[in-house]
This record gives structure tokens, sequence and C-alpha cells, in this order.
């Protein structure tokens, strides 16, 4: 501090001491220092609680009341007649083009003639005094930096920082400017313009920096890992039943539904290519046909009629091969009225096609073909994918979809594996009674009814899908496990099927089409008769399918494949939810 | 089907026949929501006309009863005739043959071979090694004279004949051709080609092997035809008899796929969003409820996909859609099927007006796909489709069609009803009349008029713009005119097609919205139980379900859902336009239909 400058009081010829004068400076000094120090103390307090207020450090606020306030502050906006909900921003280039066209800058480079719009929704915010703000725009997957510098704008001062220590963190914004590199070499958007498009009235979950920073560094690629324990947002629960805040939150789960779309429509091209026409069958039936489950019912008022949602488009899309359609798949939902745990939902998709001419054979190449070539383009370039399938904290094992898939012959193999010699007729009292015993003897549990399918079902889900880790074919079931399939060529009691198993988990599954019409109707009598037994699960007949079959349908191959399990595969997903953008879960409280 | 019949005609009778629809709507001031064509017809087969239709239905179930006592004596043709057929499976099987084959190999397609030897001449044959072909399909005539037999084999191309000279046959293969196949059976033949001096081209069959024994006989064609009923129930049979119904199935499955192609084209991303769901919202209709055991609770099916795809806008997804089935358990009519399906399209930041471009981009790449040319021929009356298509306003169109201004109406809705009443008085059925008066505000009132005056009208295609709030809960309201919203439907041929909107956005006004919306249904169905008390009758019964609030859909809007738009196009309506179809039954492979006596 520098010495006051010469006293001019008193005035001349008082006499006041020396020493008087200087306790009185002393003094004065002391209280100017206390005021300027008061002074300083106001300001820092006042800049600390703009900064506060325009960083979003409101959010150490009770959310309700977050809440409420944004409320308040929209009520405010329409009050002064504003609308706080724009009808359009006109976007010159998404993001990611930004990114792409202006990632060549050379740091501290601006190109201040250049006008480009964006929007997206701002995720990160920080500020350096009321002039400078720095927010972090998210957009498509893509992230980018906006600088928003008081004297860049077309608001004067003032106006800019009460502007800006409105916009919150979760607001979707539209900015007009140019594109510049900071000094220290980050792209960003220097705008001139800035508008709130829709607010976020809830308080968003905090970003971890790291995370964000991460955002275009390690873009996941399906058939790698993912771990969901080290998301920002990581709750189960919440990130199920808002997915649009999972989405928002953790990156990579836009990039599982984007995998989901593409596996469908890698499907779509392939059958595409082979001639096959897609078709829609419907999905609420007066039978529910085609497969062994229960069904959700329901009711048609006008009609009062009772439906029942399907559990299989299968019968229906074998009556179109007899009209004459040779070659006809249908994606789409399938209903089954049952629990929901890891792999089960009760809608869920399915592919299934039908190829006239063709036999199981066929297409288990066909078969190998696709899930071969749809691992190599989504992976760009591999056969191998990782996946969790001890948990997300053991080490992921290696699937290899390589073709030829391993095949497994059911019975043989089985009989093999557990050192079993079943009796040749398994429709005979004896065979279950074997396998009963079987059972018994390996301790594995089969809830009754104790039919033998049921029985077979247990031994192989213990001996040979144990076995099925990489894609393997388990082929020629027994004719009473497969109604619709048609009984092999050479092997008396078994049918010409197979199911596709990859880690221990039924993928597809497809056989010869049963065509004899005779044959059809004895299979469903058999059907009935473990219905009877107390198997609610056994297939129902359905007259117009085999009056169908009457017409003549041609040698047929048909296929079935989960699309829910190959994405969790392709997505190291070990919850059916995670493949599923809105899954079924239980009502709240 | 007087409703088929009526659509092809012009727009007099189509006037015609909307005032048949609508005198049946009654007291229910149609809601219109998207994403599908409005449920407005619907509702006239059934409610009021549904006496109408009892009266049709008892002779054309007398008509039914006719046919089926005369073909009672065909089916005991057929029984025997499966009987004779299925002797055949069995002395297949005793010469050690199979009457269901495993596999065929083909080589070629019937209209491959007819396109490959385009330039064999009559009387020619092509014997060379390449000339050897396999081909396989269902016989669906044939002739035999002495040591020839001329059969005509269809595949999914399209046909071909099949030569069997005696001579030609391996072993005894032509004395089984004349005593085991018959009409209907699928075979599979291999030989030469050859073209006969009628200038047919044929197989010459050297040997042929039986993979399917049909059981049943064909059914005559023209008789095949007139059986209505027996057609959508046994589409298979239909399809064999008609091969034309194929092509329609043929032209939907490249419709949908052009759809795909265009979205994708355009940067969109296909998603799926569920079925059964907690509370039906995105639409006014009444749904389908289910129960699921385990989680012990009832589900609705869907009736729109709109709330959960904009949920993924909210979620950071700027441009989705999604094709699905959508469910409405309302009756069944020429255009209405239980079940159907939608495309919905959302994009963030663009508006309506830019969703305008995209509903002509989609129709005219699809009429392109199918046709090849933007002019079509829609049930005798001549469509274009060139771009741009007609955009105006419903004010003008009500100004213009029934010299109603409804901007000068003002605000007093008693003295609307009035100036509607007087203005329209002497064309206006009994039933329009009660609608009007039932109208609730100036914005219902506008709609009602819009209906009954202007949309039987609109036969090129429309976009219809700038809807009145009051019906239009989830569009976002017009920036310049109050009382109006960012909305368009697209008519072509009386029908709505498409229905977009500047999407709402601001969860305040959404909510109210909403809240509004079911305290009207409320007040509806309490109005429809006072009068199913006094009447006895369940003449409203539409209005007698609950309309729940998606309380997910509203808790995602606050988290901030961009500026965006959407568009929904109901597929079923687009392929009956393009593929020239009357009925959505001829659209669908399997249609729901009445419980059979």
């Amino acid at each position: 501090m520098e010495a006051p400058s010469e006293p001019t009081a008193p005035a001349a010829g008082e006499v006041i001491s020396k020493n008087a004068l200087k306790r009185e400076l002393k003094n004065k000094q002391r209280e100017e220092e206390r005021k300027r120090k008061e002074e300083e103390k106001a300001k820092k307090a006042a800049e600390m609680q703009s900064k506060k207020a325009a960083t979003g450090e409101d959010e150490d606020m009770d959310p309700t009341q977050y809440h409420e306030n944004r409320l308040k502050y929209l009520v405010a906006q329409k009050a002064d007649g504003r609308n706080p909900y724009p009808h359009k921003f006109f976007t010159s280039m998404t993001i990611n083009e930004y990114i792409e066209k202006y990632k060549g800058l050379s740091d501290g480079e601006h190109l201040e003639d250049v006008s480009v719009s964006l929007a997206g929704r701002i995720m990160n915010k920080r500020s350096s005094g009321g002039k400078l703000w720095f927010y972090d725009l998210h957009g498509s997957g893509y992230k980018l930096q906006v600088m928003a510098d008081a004297s860049k704008s077309d608001l004067d001062e003032a106006e800019f920082s009460k502007f800006h220590a409105n916009v919150k963190r979760g607001d979707i914004v539209g900015v007009t400017g140019f594109p510049g590199k900071s000094k220290k070499g980050e792209l960003s958007i220097f705008p001139k313009t800035f508008v709130v498009l829709s607010h976020c009235l809830h308080m968003m979950p905090r970003q971890k920096s790291g995370a964000a920073a991460d955002l275009q560094k390690n873009v996941w690629v399906p058939g790698s890992t993912r771990n969901p324990e080290i998301y920002i947002l990581k709750d189960q629960e919440t990130r199920y039943r808002l997915r649009h805040l999972d989405l928002m939150l953790n990156p990579e789960v836009r990039e599982i539904f984007k995998t989901r779309s593409k596996i469908i429509s890698y499907i779509r091209r392939f059958l595409d290519d082979l001639d096959f026409l897609e078709v829609e069958t419907p999905m609420m039936n007066m039978i529910a046909g085609g497969a062994a489950a229960r069904p959700f019912v329901t009711h048609h008022n006008e009609l009062n009629m009772r439906l029942f949602m399907r559990i299989a488009p299968e019968l229906y899309l074998k009556e179109l091969v007899v009209g004459g359609l040779d070659r006809v798949y249908e994606i789409g939902k399938q209903f089954r009225n049952e629990g929901i745990d890891l792999t089960h939902n009760p809608e869920f998709t399915t592919c299934e096609f039908y190829m006239a001419y063709k036999d199981y054979n066929d297409l288990m190449e066909i078969t190998e073909q696709m899930l071969s070539g749809m691992a190599k383009e989504l992976t760009k370039g591999s056969y191998k994918i990782k996946y969790h399938a001890n948990g997300i904290d053991k080490d992921p094992i290696e699937i290899d979809f390589t073709p030829p898939f391993r095949r497994i012959d059911m019975i043989e193999e089985l009989e093999k594996m557990a050192g079993l010699s079943i009796p040749k007729d398994l429709s005979s009292e004896e065979a279950n009674q074997y396998l009963k015993d079987a059972c018994l003897k390996h301790d594995i549990k089969c809830p009754p009814p104790e039919t033998t399918a049921r029985l077979l079902d247990k031994l192989v889900g213990h001996f040979l899908e144990e076995t099925c880790v990489n894609p393997t074919f388990i082929i020629n079931h027994p004719e009473i496990m497969s109604p619709l399939a048609k009984w092999h060529r050479s092997k008396p009691g078994l049918t010409e099927r197979f199911e596709l198993f990859v880690n221990k988990h039924e993928l597809c599954n497809a056989y010869t089409e049963l065509n004899d019409p005779v044959v059809q109707r004895q299979r469903f009598a058999e059907q009935l008769k473990d219905r009877q037994s107390g198997d609610d699960e056994a297939m129902a007949l359905d007259e117009t399918f085999c009056t169908a079959l009457e017409y003549g349908l041609p040698p047929t191959g048909g296929w079935g494949m989960g699309i829910d399990r190959l994405t969790m595969l392709l997505t190291d997903s070990q919850n059916i939810k995670e493949v599923l953008l809105f899954p079924a879960m239980k009502p709240q409280d | 089907m007087e409703a088929v019949k009526l659509w092809s005609l012009t727009s007099q009778p189509l006037k015609h026949f909307f005032h048949l629809a609508r005198s049946s709507t009654s007291t229910s001031t149609s809601y219109v929501f998207r994403r599908t064509p409005r449920r407005l017809v619907l509702r006239c087969c059934s409610s009021t006309a549904t006496s109408k239709n009892v009266d049709q239905g008892t002779t054309r179930v007398a008509g039914r009863n006719r046919r089926s006592s005369s073909s009672s004596s065909s089916t005991s043709d057929r029984d025997a005739i499966r009987a004779i057929r299925l002797k055949k499976v069995e002395e297949l099987r005793s010469k050690g043959l199979d009457p269901y084959a495993y596999k065929w190999d083909r080589t070629h397609s019937a209209n491959q071979l007819q396109e490959i030897y385009i330039n064999l001449g009559n009387g020619e044959e092509a014997n060379s090694e390449n000339d050897h072909v396999c081909i396989a399909g269902r016989i669906v005539a044939r002739r035999a004279f002495g040591k020839l037999a001329f059969l005509t084999l269809r595949d999914d191309s399209g046909t071909i004949q099949l030569y069997c000279d005696k001579e030609r046959l391996i072993g005894d293969q032509f004395e089984q051709l004349k005593a085991i196949v018959d009409i209907g059976d699928i075979l599979g033949a291999s030989g030469s080609i050859k073209r006969t001096e009628k200038g047919e081209l044929s197989v010459c069959v050297h040997s042929f092997a039986i993979l399917t024994k049909s059981l049943l006989p064909l059914p005559d064609k023209y008789h095949g035809l007139t059986d209505v009923d027996k057609r959508y129930r046994q589409r298979y049979v239909d399809m064999i008899a008609n091969p034309e119904v194929a092509d329609v199935f043929r032209k939907r499955a490249k419709i949908v796929s052009e759809i795909r192609r265009t979205m994708d084209s355009l940067g969109f991303v296909e998603v799926e969003t569920p079925v059964l769901q907690g509370a039906a919202g995105g639409a006014e209709a009444r749904p389908f409820i289910t129960y699921h055991n385990s989680l012990e609770r009832d589900l609705y099916l869907r009736i729109a996909t709109e709330l959960h795809l904009k949920r993924m806008l909210v979620g950071g997804f700027e441009k989705v859609y999604e094709i699905g089935r959508i469910f409405r358990n309302e009756g069944i009519s020429p255009r209405h099927n239980p079940e159907f399906t939608s495309i919905e399209i959302y994009e963030a930041y663009s508006d309506y007006q830019s969703m305008m471009n995209m509903a002509e981009e989609i129709v005219t790449r699809c009429a392109l796909a199918i046709h090849g040319k933007l002019t079509i021929d829609y049930q005798g009356v001549e469509i274009c489709l060139e771009r741009p298509w007609r955009r105006e306003t419903m004010h003008n169109l009500v100004k213009e069609a029934a010299g109603i201004d409804f901007n000068e109406l003002g605000n007093d809705l008693g003295v609307a009803k009035e100036v509607t009443l007087s203005t329209l008085g002497k064309n206006l059925e009994k039933k329009d009349k009660a609608s009007i008066e039932g109208c609730q505000s100036i914005g219902h009132l506008l709609n009602e008029v819009f209906e009954i005056v202007v949309e039987p009208q609109l036969i090129q295609p429309t976009f219809v713009l700038d809807y009145p709030i009051e019906v239009s809960p989830l569009a976002k309201p017009h920036r310049r005119s109050a009382g109006l919203t960012e909305r368009f439907e697209l008519f072509i041929c009386g029908r709505e097609l498409a229905n977009a909107f500047s999407e709402l956005t601001d969860p305040i006004d959404q909510r109210g919205r909403l809240e509004d919306q079911i305290k009207q249904h409320e007040k509806k169905k309490a109005a429809a139980m006072s009068t199913n008390l006094d009447k006895e009758g369940m003449e409203n019964e539409d209005d007698l379900y609950e309309v729940t609030l998606d309380d997910d859909f509203l808790t995602a809007l606050e988290y901030g859902m961009p500026p965006a738009s959407g568009l929904g196009i109901g597929i079923d309506r687009l392929v009956m336009l393009l593929t020239d179809s009357p009925s959505i039954r001829d659209v669908i492979a399997f249609p729901v239909l009445k419980l059979q006596r």
C-alpha cells in the first residue's frame, strides 16, 4: 500500500501533535482497509453466487425444489410472452458432420466468417467469470465444446450473463456461430446466438468428466465386451424404467440399439438376396399354434370373440407356402404369458423363414452363412466375439462363429455322454421309465408332468447343451419332441430337426417341415394326450392348418431364430432387458 | 360389401357413402388422433349401422347356407376324392416312392425359363447339356392324349408347360403320370426345353417326381372367387385359385421394403417399442386388454407407437421410425381390421412443413416402385401423385366447400352452430345434424364440418393443414394462429392416409391436454352409460372403456424433448391405394373374420 499523500488538514497555524496526527491517519487507513476488504468480500460472494447459479450449482438443491424452480422459471417465461418451446431450429449440420469438417483446424484457429447452426443437449457446463461459458453439447452419440463468449455474442454483457445463468445441464439448445479451436486444441463452436429449445426440468445426474471425454475415443463395437457397472447411471431399475435417461447418460446403450437395428437389417438383406418375400401374419388368433407355450388371452368386443396373442407365426407362414409363395419370412413379435427373467420377456422378436424344396441340411448351411457373415460384418472383420458368460467380474469367453459349426446327433450323443442306452421306441412306457430313472440317477430334476419329451429335454439340457459354447447344431430330435417336424428319412423315431446352441442357449430351431397331413393329425393327437396328462404346453390342433396341408405343402425347410438372444450375444448382454428398449417391468409400489 | 361398390364410384356416391358412415357416428365427436387413419367410418359398422348390417347379414347368411347346401354335395365329393387320393398315397409308398419328398434341387424358375428361351422358335428344341433343367411347382392343369400329356406347372414366378411324351419318359413314369398325378400335386420335373408348334414353351420331361401328393381338389377358379368368406378364411386356396392374389402380397412386401430403404437412406434408425403396455396412449381408441399371469396385472395392446417413440427422441435418437402392428378393439369393415400396420417417423429439429415433404417422398417412391409412374388408377379414378401436392388449411377448405368462414364466426359456439346448420341445412342427414349439435367447441365444430363436407371430396392428394387444438392433443400450438395446431393430414381418395404434426414438447401443456382428454372421455362414457340404462341397448358401447394417463411419457417430456415433428402412415391403406384394392382384407393375408356359424 502506498503512503497517503501529504495531509492537507489541519489548517496552517493550528498545532496538532505529530503523534495525534499519525494516529488519526493510521485509523483512517485501517478503516479504509476494512471497508475495502468488506467490499471485496461482498463482491466475491456476489460473484460466487452468480457463478453458482450459473454453473448449475443449485444442483446441491433438493431435487423437488430444483424441479419446482424450473417450473417457476417456465411460468415466468410464458408470463413474459416468451415461448420456452420454440417450434423449429434450423440445423445446418449434425455434430458429427461438424467434427469431421473442422477437426483439421490448427490450435487457436478461428473461422470467424463461417456460420454454422448446431443443436443438441447440454451435458456439462462451466464458466469463467460471467463472460465466458463452456458447454458440452451432445447429439447423436457425439460431443462438441461450445465456447460462449460475451464479446462474440449478439447480446450485451448483462443480458448474456443473465441468459447463460439460466441455461441448465440437460437443456436442449441450438447455437449459431463459427468454428474454431481453443489454444489447447479443443474443437469448439463460438456462438453468436444461443437459444434454449427445450428444458430439462429435472436434475441431471452428474457426468464423470472422464466418461464424457471417452465418448469419442472408445467407441464400443459389437462383439467386444461392455461393463454396465462403470456406467454413469448404474441402477438397473432406473435404467430400464427411464430408458431416455439411460440413453442420455450412458453413450454405449445407444450403440446396443443401433446394433440391434443392424442385426435385423442384416437378416433382411440376407433373406432378400435369396429372393425371400417378407410378409405379415396375424398376431391375434383364434388358436395359439405353432409352438408350445401359454398364450395371452384377449377379447374382441364387437365380434364377441376370444382371441389369443400369437406364440409363433409358423402355421400361417406354412399356409402361405401352400398358397404358392415359395420363400417367405416374417420378423416380428411373439407373445408368451410366462415369467420374466434374465432371458425371458413376455414379448420378444423372432425371425422365421420357410423355403420350399429345401431340407434341414440346406438350412444348416444357410444358418452358418448368415451368422458367420453377420458376425464378420458387425465386428468389422472377425468371426469371434467376446462375451461375459460367467458374470461381469470374470474374464469374458470367446465365441467363434467360424463356419462350419459343430453338429451333434441328439440321442447318440446323449447316450454317449451319459452312458445310457435309451429304448428305441420312445413312445413306450418302458422308455419313459428308463428316462425317469436316468434323471434320478444323475440328480436331474424334472417338474411334473414327467412326459418322455420333457425328461429328454432335461437330460439334453444337462449333458449336451452345456457343451455348446461355440455355435453347435444339436440334430435329429425324437418325433415326440417335435410335432411339426418331418420324420427322419433314415432314422426311425427321429425327425429332421436341428437346434442351434450358442453359449449353451438355444438360438435357432429348424426342421424339414412335416407336410403329410395324415401324420400331422396323428402328431396333434399325441400332443393332446400330453395335454391331458397335464402338460399345458403341448400343442393344440389347428384345423385350418391341417386342411391347408391336404392341399399340398411342397417339401419345405422352416427356420426360426430369437433376435433378442442373438442381440444379447453380440452386445455382451447377460440380461434380455439390456437389448429391449422398454422391457416389461414389475409394477412399481 | 356395399361400401366396396360405393368406393369405386365417383365423388357423388362417395359423398353418399360418407353420409351413410357419418350417420352412424352418432353423438361421438370423433377425436382425431394419429397415427392411423381415423376410426370414423369404422363406427358405421359398429353402432347404428349394426342393425342395417344385421339385415344384410341375414341375407348373406342365407346366401351362404344356400351355397353350403349346394357345396354339401361337393363336400361328399371332396371326401370321395380325398379317399381316392389317400389310396394313391399308399400306392406310392408300396412302390417305394415317397409321396412327401424331402427336397428338390431346382435349376430354374418358370419365369426364368420363359425369359431365357424367349427367342426359341415354334417347334424348336434346345437339347444341349446346358438346356437340361429342373423345375418344381404345382400342377394346375392337365390334358392327356394317348402317348402325350400336357401339364401346366405353376411356381412362385409363373407357369410353364410340361410336355410329357411316353417315349421320352424313363421307365413306366408315363403310366404313373396318368394313374397317380392329379391337379393340385406338387411335382418336380427335369428335362430339356422345347417350344411346341403352337408356341407354348415347355419342359420336355425326361423324369419327374411327385414331391407332395395333394389330397383335396383345387377349387374351380370361378367358384373359388365367389365365396368371399372362404377366400379370406383359407387364403392359401384363394392364392392357388387366383395367382393375382399373391401379387398383392408381393407388392405389399415391395412397398414396405421401399419405405425402409427410403428411411434408411435418410439416416433413420428402426426401433421396436412394446406392444404390451401398462397404459394405451398416443391415440383415442378402444384398446384390447389382456392379463399377464406372473405380473398379475392387466396389460393393454398398443393403439399407437407414438409415445414410446417420442421417448426415444428424449433419449437422444434424432431420427427414428417403427414399422409395426397396431391393435384397436373396434369393428371390422372394408377399411378396418383390428390389427393393422403403421409406420411412425420422428425427426428432431424438424417441423410439420418438412414432414409434408417426407410424406410426398415416401408415397411417390412407393408408387414408382410398384407402377413405374405417378399417375395411377384407383377403382376407376385416376389419381395423380406428381409433386408438389395441394396444401390447404382446414379453414380454407371448409370455406371453399361449405361456404362457412370460421374466421368470421367468432367465439360463440351457439351462434356458430346456428350458422353452420342454416348454411348446410338442407343437405344434412339427421345424424350429421345431431353430431353438429353435439360439438363441444368451435374446434370440434370446424372438424365436424370438415369431415362431413370436405373429406369425401379430397380425391387427389391433399395436405389438410392446421387442425383445431381441441382435436389434436399431441400437436404443438400453431406458431401464428391461436386455437390451431401445426398439424396436417394427407387425404387421397377421400381417405386419410397420413397424419403428422410439429410435436408438442411442453410437458405442462401436454399434461393439461391429456387430462382434458380423459375428462372429456369420462363425460362421454358417463353419457353413454346413462343412454344405455335408458335404452337397454348398448348403442354407445364404443365409449365404454378406460383411458389412462401415461405418466412415464409425461416424465420423459420433463427431461426435455427437442423440437421435432412426427409422421404416421397407414401401411395397409397405402397398399390398398397402390394395388387398387377396394378392401383392407385384400391386402392383409389373414384378416380377422366373424366367427363361422
